[in-house]
């Protein structure tokens, strides 16, 4: 069992399914994670190293601020790849000496979850509620906001719709 | 106006968000005169703010006084078009 930023991850899950844990990460998100972080496909929780485990934990904490990814060097122009019976070079890709830049289609630092999510939710219904509009109104009546029929059913609505609402 | 709105709103960003010219608009903001009108789904602009609207809602025209939260909504928001229910015992069986 491993605590995440005080959510319960089961052992035997895959981590790109156990994440989805968290309020605010579904399975796009969660494989995405998994792949900055470089874990594996069929990795389960319990086998993260504790580095893996402290770097999810830093990474989901203040996804903001979180470290700009590493820039790889691409092959030159003139690079011809080594032959296939070659032995493979020792050396490993080494990160390039290049500024790194914030890259626009990073869209994992701009993520929000759990509490900071929840109270983003709360904060636009009370918004629509302040200025009046429709949507607020029906948020206010527990209806549907969205055009759906009331004579029967709108059981969800009648349960999450509120001004302060609680999932 | 926040340029996510244009964006959230699944209208192209190129096109801007729909509004409809009011040619008496700097008249009434000077004049404190509520401009009348059926267009609903006018977006509200920066420039609206402080201007009084009467919004038909397909039978009356609804008061909505303009403040700086409703920027990027639409004026048929503000004018409800729906009745709540109320039971009426019949005058004649």
């Amino acid at each position: 069992m491993v605590h995440i930023l005080g959510v319960l991850l089961p052992d035997k899950q895959l981590v790109k399914f156990a994440l989805t844990h968290f309020y605010g990460i579904g399975r796009e998100t969660a494989s995405r994670i998994c792949a900055r972080m470089q874990i594996h496909d069929t990795c389960k929780v319990r086998d993260l190293s504790a580095n893996q485990i402290t770097s999810i934990t830093a990474f989901l904490s203040s996804p903001a601020t979180a470290p700009l990814l590493q820039r790889y060097s691409l092959a030159a122009p003139d690079h011809v790849p080594p032959r296939f019976t070659d032995p493979i070079p020792s050396e490993e890709a080494t990160p390039t000496d290049a500024p790194q830049k914030l890259s626009i289609g990073d869209r994992l630092r701009s993520i929000k979850i759990e509490s900071e999510l929840r109270r983003e939710v709360r904060e636009n219904i009370a918004h629509q509620r302040n200025i009046g509009s429709y949507v607020g109104r029906r948020h206010a009546m527990g209806l549907p906001v969205r055009g759906q029929n009331t004579q029967t059913n709108a059981r969800t609505a009648r349960k999450l719709n509120k001004v302060e609402r609680y999932a | 106006m926040l340029p996510t709105l244009v964006v959230q709103s699944g209208r192209s960003a190129w096109k801007g968000p729909f509004f409809v010219a009011f040619p008496n608009l700097r008249q009434a903001l000077d004049n404190n005169i509520p401009i009348k009108t059926q267009a609903r789904s006018c977006t509200i602009l920066p420039n609206f703010v402080g201007l009084k609207f009467l919004v038909h809602n397909g039978k009356d025209y609804l008061p909505v006084s303009i403040t700086q939260d409703m920027v990027g909504h639409k004026l048929g928001e503000f004018a409800a078009t729906r009745k709540r229910f109320t039971y009426r015992a019949t005058k004649n069986k």
